[in-house]
């Protein structure tokens, strides 16, 4: 009885051990498999506001309409690629760095200009330029009023 | 170590901090955490904290700047928008904070609400109401607090 309880859990780990090594070699070669999505769920964390971050599931519906609106209206806000040209200021307010031939850069409709990532990371947190405090969804709707 | 990970901006901002001071602020990072500053701020000139000397701590969270560095007064302080565990109510620490704010700016921002308390946004209660009702007794009362504890106070240590 003994003997074969052990047997069996021994046959169960090795199964599993199996299985993970494979796993483990599946994720060095290529996308984990979506078996392990599944062992460890992991939803994307969000920030309805600056202070307050919450795992994708447990948004409230109106968070949810938040930041679904965000995202809709930053793919609409200008960006395009630091050409070496320093009118618009050539330090990202975010992350100090200096902006460097090549890099992504959003353009804000107050005419602050930041690191893509930098920025988006932000809006996605308040909708406001960082420099002038100026809601950028208002200044958005005022910028197509005016084209 | 200590530096291993830590933001560029981090970087450059404490080496601003130390290299051009904020005038009545020593602002110095802990040794063994480079996200913690030791904080001194000299109380402004007019005000009932003139002569002392407050100590304060900062901590620049694992999302800074994304979100505010966290600061509390170290020295007692009899001031409407500091309670008595020295937390302090000021809107850029809270819902009007953004990341082109930095250490420098929070600093003057504080340094600027102990020259302009502002009894309406109370924190500590009992402070506010006493501000408002007699305004020359509660600076009596913030005075005799500076006396009390923020003079010779050097050696930085919780006093509570």
């Amino acid at each position: 009885m003994g003997n074969c309880l052990k047997a069996q859990s021994a046959d169960d780990i090795s199964l599993l051990r199996g299985s993970e090594t494979q796993d483990g070699n599946d994720q060095a070669l290529g996308p984990p498999p979506p078996y392990q999505e599944r062992v460890a769920p992991r939803a994307p964390i969000y920030y309805p506001s600056p202070n307050v971050s919450r795992p994708a599931n447990l948004l409230t519906e109106d968070e949810q309409v938040k930041i679904a609106k965000r995202l809709g209206l930053i793919v609409h806000l200008p960006c395009g690629v630091y050409d070496g040209c320093s009118k618009k200021g050539k330090e990202c307010a975010i992350c100090m760095c200096d902006f460097v031939m090549g890099e992504s850069l959003r353009f804000l409709p107050c005419m602050h200009t930041y690191h893509k990532d930098c920025i988006d990371d932000w809006l996605m947190r308040s909708f406001t330029c960082p420099s002038c405090m100026e809601p950028v969804d208002a200044a958005l709707l005022t910028s197509y009023e005016t084209s | 170590m200590t530096g291993l990970g830590l933001p560029r901006r981090i970087i450059k901002e404490t080496q601003r901090l130390l290299a051009e001071p904020v005038p009545g602020i020593t602002a110095r990072p802990d040794d063994a955490n480079a996200r913690y500053f030791h904080v001194v701020v000299a109380g402004p000139s007019e005000s009932p904290y003139e002569g002392g000397t407050f100590n304060l701590e900062l901590f620049l969270p694992e999302e800074y700047p994304m979100s505010a560095p966290k600061v509390r007064f170290m020295t007692k302080i009899y001031h409407p928008n500091i309670d008595k565990l020295g937390r302090i109510c000021l809107d850029i620490l809270k819902d009007k904070w953004s990341p082109a704010l930095q250490i420098r700016t929070v600093l003057l921002s504080i340094q600027a609400l102990l020259s302009a308390p502002n009894p309406d946004d109370p924190l500590a209660n009992d402070v506010a109401e006493q501000w408002k009702s007699n305004e020359a007794k509660a600076i009596e009362f913030a005075r005799q607090w500076t006396r009390q504890y923020a003079m010779n106070n050097q050696t930085p240590q919780p006093s509570f």
